[in-house]
């Protein structure tokens, strides 16, 4: 049975799957990222020596999450503003739902 | 600089007062304007769909007292790692409004839905899960407010003169009643119950952008007042590890394993993926106007998280330097405010955190007097309700649920930013996985949509009684913050909420598999193209011959 599937359906499914990949790339990025070069542990102390800041900050949160937080962001600005689809939502039954249930109400 | 000598003056009462009538004028305002011609259900609860990408944006902006009040204390304690607590804020705009967005808005307006328990029934076919989502909004939203209440009454009770409240000092209040809380819960209610139920979603919104508005505005003006008075970040950062070690500067926190590797994970999943399970973003995404309305908010949310939440995170840094040994960290926002500003720009930056309160009740207020009014009274109780009846029950629920809160926020348990995480996590294991099976699976059924919830929730819960038992035993399990009663355990170093949703998700596709699939008419009205004059799924319940005409446009 083939089905004429929805086109607001098949371009939001397609929109979340990069949306999720994206957000799955930032996560690993960030934590692994952090992990290796702001974490202190066993075998890795870190001080005030190993800060080498960059304008100020930490290197590591500069490059941790600093920098990849504008990298989101120039991300988002095209995907939201070029990339993702302008969809016709269709009518708003919110009425006909409200009739439904008075209906459903003079039933019982 | 004595950080416990630091009061406020009455100017800054005066301008936090100002904010505040403002906000009442907007709950005004917004009731005579708001369209008579739609149903007032959609209308009160719902804006009549249509939100503009500016109040989208800025009401999804996720603060709440704890952006402002739990958060900036976190960073003074903790230092730079807590930064990764707050960062996935750096996608939170592309996923709480981009994945479920589009679907979740034509989904309600294909079932004609206006709460979420509407859509979940609707789109289920299960006035069982429209209840069960109903009792868990009540359940996990209650606590919330309670939280926002105390955090409203507190704030209030900071900038408060003596004067208003020496009189309630010497009435019968009882000895250990706090008359300057009191005054402050009292001021804090009467305002946000009233332009709330009397202005409805509209109001909620309006105020609610008004405050962003004001937040950022605060977050702004802070920000160079803190770099000066610290001598700049590197100075802070310096000024910070010498004062609580060398953690304030590196993961995992000063003086503590606060924020582990797998913890900052789990917030990656709190902020950015939960956020999107949240009641109040739903009630959103079902009431943005179009989709390029949602396109456009979703660039205005990545501005502002810029604007507000990396300065926030540097703000907090110097303030390590700028007040040292803060008695109660909690209170850091409000104390740096009044000691580095003048008294009016003090009650303009306060009015920030006071606004991300006030926004975060008026919605949660609303979203629990629509499961009332419309999944449990009309649905339930009176179906036939007059125009006029809903509209009086509307009213009086928003009043009812407000002032409820209140008299419990009196005398607050403790343990409330806890409490307030845990509800998070609850309602997020609760209705996403519900919500992205039924946005974009076929298969789900009711029947794995109750199992999601049910295990999400019950995962949640269990991780949170266990990890409560232990901190009442006094077990350290020497990650995220201290402990010393209701708590979570963090499995593997995880959040819970990482576990409750890989628990709803599981639940919800195998017991999907294993139960009968939904009347492929119902799904083919969701998920096909059909004619615009196709009927919505409650008519398709009541009248049955409809089913054929369906599936045929819907299978050509």
């Amino acid at each position: 049975m083939s089905h004429q599937v929805d086109p607001v359906y098949r371009n939001a499914k397609r929109e979340a799957i990069i949306i999720g990949l994206v957000w799955l790339a930032a996560t690993l990025f960030c934590c692994f990222y952090s992990y290796a070069y702001g974490y202190i542990r066993e075998g890795r102390e870190l001080g005030v020596d190993d800060l080498d800041p960059i304008l100020g900050v930490p290197s590591w949160v500069f490059w941790g999450y600093l920098v990849p937080w504008g990298v989101c962001a120039l991300f988002t600005f095209w995907f939201a503003g070029f990339y993702m689809t302008d969809d016709d939502l269709g009518r708003d039954h919110s009425s006909e739902l409200e009739a439904d249930i008075r209906e459903r109400g003079l039933g019982e | 600089m004595n950080p416990q000598g630091v009061q406020a003056q009455p100017a800054t009462f005066v301008a936090l007062l100002l904010f505040t009538l403002v906000s009442l004028g907007l709950g005004v305002v917004a009731n005579l304007v708001a369209s008579r011609k739609a149903g007032f259900l959609r209308k009160y609860f719902l804006g009549n769909r249509t939100l503009g990408a500016f109040a989208v944006a800025l009401t999804a902006a996720v603060m709440s007292g704890g952006t402002f009040m739990g958060f900036p204390s976190l960073v003074y304690t903790y230092g730079w790692v807590v930064g990764l607590w707050i960062c996935s804020y750096m996608v939170a705009p592309l996923t709480v409004l981009g994945i479920l967005g589009k679907r979740i808005g034509q989904l309600a307006r294909k079932t004609g839905a206006i709460t979420l328990p509407d859509l979940f029934r609707e789109r289920f076919g299960s006035p069982a899960l429209g209840l069960l989502t109903s009792i868990f909004i009540m359940l996990f939203l209650s606590c919330f407010l309670v939280a926002q209440f105390k955090a409203g009454g507190l704030l209030m009770k900071i900038v408060l003169p003596s004067a208003t409240y020496d009189w309630a000092a010497v009435e019968d209040l009882g000895a250990q009643t706090d008359a300057a809380y009191v005054v402050g819960l009292v001021i804090f209610t009467v305002t946000v119950v009233a332009y709330t139920a009397y202005g409805g979603f509209l109001a909620a919104v309006w105020t609610d952008v008004f405050q962003s508005i004001v937040m950022a505005i605060g977050v702004l003006i802070l920000l160079p007042l803190a770099l000066s008075a610290s001598g700049g970040m590197e100075a802070a950062t310096r000024k910070g590890m010498e004062l609580a070690g060398d953690g304030f500067g590196f993961g995992p926190g000063a003086g503590r394993n606060f924020h582990p590797v797998t913890l900052a994970f789990s917030f990656f999943v709190m902020w950015a993926i939960t956020g999107m399970g949240q009641p109040s973003t739903m009630v959103r995404l079902m009431a943005f106007r179009d989709s390029r309305t949602l396109r456009v908010s979703i660039l205005y949310l990545v501005i502002y998280n810029v604007l507000v939440y990396v300065p926030l995170i540097f703000i907090f840094v110097c303030a390590r330097s700028i007040l040292p040994g803060l008695e109660k960290p909690d209170e850091v926002m409000p104390r740096l405010v009044i000691a580095l500003s003048n008294p009016y720009l003090a009650g303009l930056i306060l009015a920030a955190p006071y606004g991300a309160v006030m926004s975060t009740v008026s919605g949660f207020l609303l979203i629990i007097a629509s499961g009332l009014v419309r999944d449990v009274y009309q649905r339930f109780l009176r179906p036939n309700a007059t125009e006029k009846e809903l509209e009086y029950a509307s009213y009086g629920a928003t009043a009812v649920i407000g002032l409820a809160v209140a008299i419990v926020a009196l005398n607050p348990p403790k343990f409330l930013q806890l409490i307030v995480v845990f509800a998070s996590s609850g309602m997020a294991a609760a209705f996403l996985m519900p919500a992205i099976f039924g946005a974009f699976w076929r298969r789900a059924n009711a029947a794995g949509a109750i199992a999601a919830m049910v295990v999400g929730v019950s995962i949640t819960l269990g991780l949170y009684a266990y990890g409560s038992i232990l901190g009442f035993r006094g077990v350290d399990q020497g990650i995220g913050p201290p402990s010393s009663g209701f708590g979570a355990y963090y499995l593997g170093g995880f959040e819970p909420c990482v576990w409750g949703l890989i628990g709803s998700f599981v639940a919800g596709v195998v017991v999907s598999k294993l139960t009968p699939p939904m009347d492929p008419a119902r799904v083919s009205l969701l998920f096909d193209m059909q004619p615009a004059d196709a009927p919505a799924p409650a008519t398709l319940e009541l009248h049955p011959e409809l089913r054929a005409e369906v599936l045929d446009e819907g299978n050509p």
